[in-house]
């Protein structure tokens, strides 16, 4: 007999593209119901507002996926994630490494050519 | 990407027109469709179809144009407003465009699932057959396809301050791929998203030669005499 470990989900493929919305959105309001618990957890310097931001940005790109496989796989590593993080298998630097185009300039890019070429991008 | 502001009627448009799908280089090369030339692992037949995704519906006027000139051009140049991910650094180049999954076909796209960083999609890739060695050796490395990455632009090479060594911020640097045909070469390039062009090999030209060619009569002059 296996235990599985808290918040593991049984891998499943979705039936049909209702079936994934319904997964889809039901991983998001556990990101977003975990929020607070992230931010106490990791001691993070922002507001739970900007957590629940980053989640919003990581679902949204991957809005518009084709196919339902790839949202199956992208549905299991967002539940991979949400484990990790609950269970404070994560370190500081692994939750803040979604947070580095805020915190560090030289992680974004630049917003036209000329601003790329005078910060040094040749 | 996530961070523009999205008219509602941006969601209507079709998958196949979204800018984020459009690809440089020959339609019928960088489309995952099934060409039919080759018999690829059976896969079972899919029970939902790309159809159905939450994108434009059939039903949507064909005449109405859904998307602004600017959307509609090819994509020449880099985009600077790329959903940038925690891998970005000031040496990463800047994409044409990043695959977000909606492109139209049925491979699953490696490049959306892989983990891979977003800037492995803006570097070009060669793929090409390497040249046989110089030596009488035979031809037993010559019939492979391999895919090299072009070097960046900056950071691919600078001397070490303490030691003189030779460091890089190019993590694919000397990294070949070799794989058995062009055509499995140009899928991974698609499934992964790179950029990529084909360099056609420089086949050996064997002229067939008989010594006794040497002294074949000819009516006419003789152009070079071969023998004395």
């Amino acid at each position: 007999m296996i235990n599985p470990t808290y918040l593991a989900q049984k891998t499943r493929t979705s039936v049909n593209w209702a079936d994934a919305r319904r997964r889809v959105i039901k991983s998001y309001r556990d990101w977003l119901r975990a929020a607070p618990e992230i931010q106490q957890m990791y001691s993070l310097n922002m507001p739970v507002s900007a957590i629940r931001t980053k989640a919003r940005q990581e679902f949204e790109r991957h809005r518009y996926v084709a196919q339902l496989p790839t949202v199956d796989v992208l549905i299991t590593k967002s539940n991979e994630e949400y484990q990790e993080t609950m269970n404070y298998w994560k370190q500081l630097t692994h939750v803040l490494k979604y947070f580095r185009a805020e915190d560090d300039p030289k992680a974004r890019l630049p917003h036209n050519f000329v601003a790329g070429f005078l910060e040094g991008r040749n | 990407m996530p961070l523009l502001p999205r008219p509602a009627t941006a969601r209507l448009l079709a998958a196949a027109v979204r800018p984020a799908s459009r690809r440089l280089g020959p339609a019928s090369a960088r489309t995952y469709a099934d060409e039919g030339a080759h018999d690829r692992s059976v896969q079972p037949d899919p029970k939902s179809s790309t159809s159905d995704a939450p994108s434009a519906k059939p039903g949507d006027s064909a005449m109405i144009r859904q998307q602004g000139p600017a959307e509609g051009a090819p994509r020449h140049k880099p985009d600077y407003d790329v959903a940038v991910d925690y891998r970005t650094s000031k040496f990463s180049p800047i994409p044409m465009r990043v695959m977000d999954g909606s492109e139209p076909g049925e491979a699953v796209a490696a490049a959306v699932l892989s983990g891979a960083p977003t800037e492995l999609q803006a570097r070009t890739v060669r793929i090409y057959r390497p040249a046989k060695t110089a030596t009488q050796s035979g031809t037993w490395h010559g019939h492979h396809w391999r895919m090299d990455w072009d070097v960046l632009e900056k950071g691919h090479r600078w001397e070490n301050p303490l030691m003189g060594w030779q460091s890089s911020a190019d993590f694919m640097q000397g990294t070949h791929l070799n794989l058995n045909t062009k055509q499995d070469a140009i899928d991974f390039a698609n499934k992964q998203g790179y950029e990529y062009f084909v360099q056609e090999p420089n086949e050996r030209r064997i002229v067939p030669k008989a010594y006794a060619n040497n002294f074949l009569h000819s009516p006419k002059r003789l152009k070079h005499i071969r023998t004395k």
